[in-house]
């Protein structure tokens, strides 16, 4: 019985982490008001999966969450800032 | 020693026609303004904002841009709330104008150039043949075409009622003409238009025939930018007053830059925020003078009045 509690106790846990979201914290050069916030915010809701934006102008932190199964590279996070017309930093990710 | 003299003469000179081309000469030709009213708080019921982005306003009635909350609230010059719409077709409302008894919202997730009755009722999308790039200011001639700050376009555009362009002004860039981020454009009633460069930190002029006038912000108006009377730091708003004044959000240094029609330097009023952020980011004038505006960081609406001598 107390095999089946545990078995079935590792499964949840399992089945929870793998249908984790991902919290993506950036660090971006340049932004200076929220006309660069919403260009980025634009951007940002064009890539698919990407479910909550946060972007703190004042500590040029941009924080992106994103649904299970999707994954941001620093190649494209890179471009997308770019094209936006500001500069990457550097990306931590955390699964919440 | 005479060659001395000459030196030191010349060098003063030289520093005197610097400091004078930095502004640092500027000083208050008018009183400042004098807050009188203020409203708002964050949130989304009505008369609370969240990102007031654009002002415009009527004889009677004072008309915000809450961009995170993609509506248009209006109120009464006493700040009562009288009614809000658009939330069935905005996304990012920005800089606000109204002419002909129109409302003009630029929509800089949607691309496109909202119109709207003055009650509300919502007329039409304007949208640009070549599309725009993150709209952000519109300011319309009496036939109803627009020009428009193109913000990620790098670009001011002159498009017709049906979206044709009849002009362009674009390059991203430092020298006249060019722009960096334009965030709002206003028509002069004496011919001609200014546009808020916002990154370039300057105002650009241009005539009644699309040429380029001149330009102003910080040392030759060349992207420097500062907290000195007639510098900038990222220009976010631009409107004309009743007298051909030119009013300019300068939103890194809290405050409203007032100037003559040929950028000379008036006065300048505003309000640092307790909080993190900055606070004037868009400005409207009345027809006596008043002048609205929209505080970013407080989300507030203030009023504000010349100071009497």
């Amino acid at each position: 019985m107390k095999k089946i509690f545990y078995a079935l106790l590792l499964s949840v846990t399992l089945i929870g982490a793998a249908i984790a979201d991902t919290r993506y914290s950036m660090r971006v050069d340049g932004l200076a008001c929220p006309y660069c916030a919403y260009g980025i915010e634009k951007k940002l809701n064009q890539v698919e999966g990407v479910t909550d934006i946060d972007i703190d102008l004042n500590k040029g932190l941009v924080s992106v969450i994103v649904t299970e199964g999707v994954e941001l590279s620093e190649p494209e996070m890179e471009k997308l800032f770019d094209d936006a017309g500001f500069t990457f930093r550097s990306m931590e990710k955390e699964t919440i | 020693m005479p060659m001395r003299k000459t030196i030191t003469v010349a060098t003063v000179a030289i520093s005197a026609l610097l400091l004078q081309s930095c502004g640092a000469f500027n000083w208050n030709q008018e009183a400042p303004y004098t807050q009188v009213m203020a409203w708002g708080e964050k949130g989304d019921q009505p008369g609370q904002f969240n990102d007031p982005t654009g002002i415009a306003v009527t004889a009677t009635e004072v008309f915000v841009a809450d961009a995170r909350n993609s509506r248009i609230q209006v109120f009464d010059k006493n700040g009562n709330f009288r009614r809000s719409f658009g939330q069935d077709q905005l996304e990012r409302p920005m800089n606000l104008s109204i002419a002909n008894e129109r409302l003009y919202v630029p929509d800089y997730f949607k691309d496109v150039v909202h119109v709207f009755s003055i009650d509300g009722r919502y007329l039409t999308a304007i949208e640009s043949e070549d599309p725009f790039n993150s709209p952000a200011g519109a300011s319309a001639f009496a036939d109803g075409s627009l020009l428009v700050a193109d913000t990620y376009g790098q670009r001011v555009v002159h498009v017709s009622t049906e979206g044709e362009i009849r002009n362009i002004w674009s390059g991203k860039g430092i020298w006249s003409g060019e722009f960096n981020y334009p965030t709002d454009v206003a028509i002069s009633p004496k011919g001609g238009f200014y546009v808020a460069d916002g990154y370039n930190d300057r105002v650009q002029q241009f005539n009644a025939n699309g040429e380029y006038v001149r330009k102003w912000g910080g040392p030759f108006g060349l992207n420097i930018y500062g907290p000195f009377k007639g510098w900038f730091a990222t220009v976010t708003s631009i409107t004309v007053g009743p007298e051909g004044n030119v009013f300019v959000a300068d939103f890194y240094n809290d405050r409203i830059q007032k100037f003559t029609s040929d950028g000379i330097y008036l006065t300048s009023f505003g309000n640092s925020s307790g909080k993190p952020g900055q606070t004037e980011i868009a400005v409207a004038v009345d027809g006596d003078g008043t002048v609205w505006t929209a505080n970013f960081a407080d989300n507030h609406i203030e009023k504000w009045r010349p100071k009497k001598k």
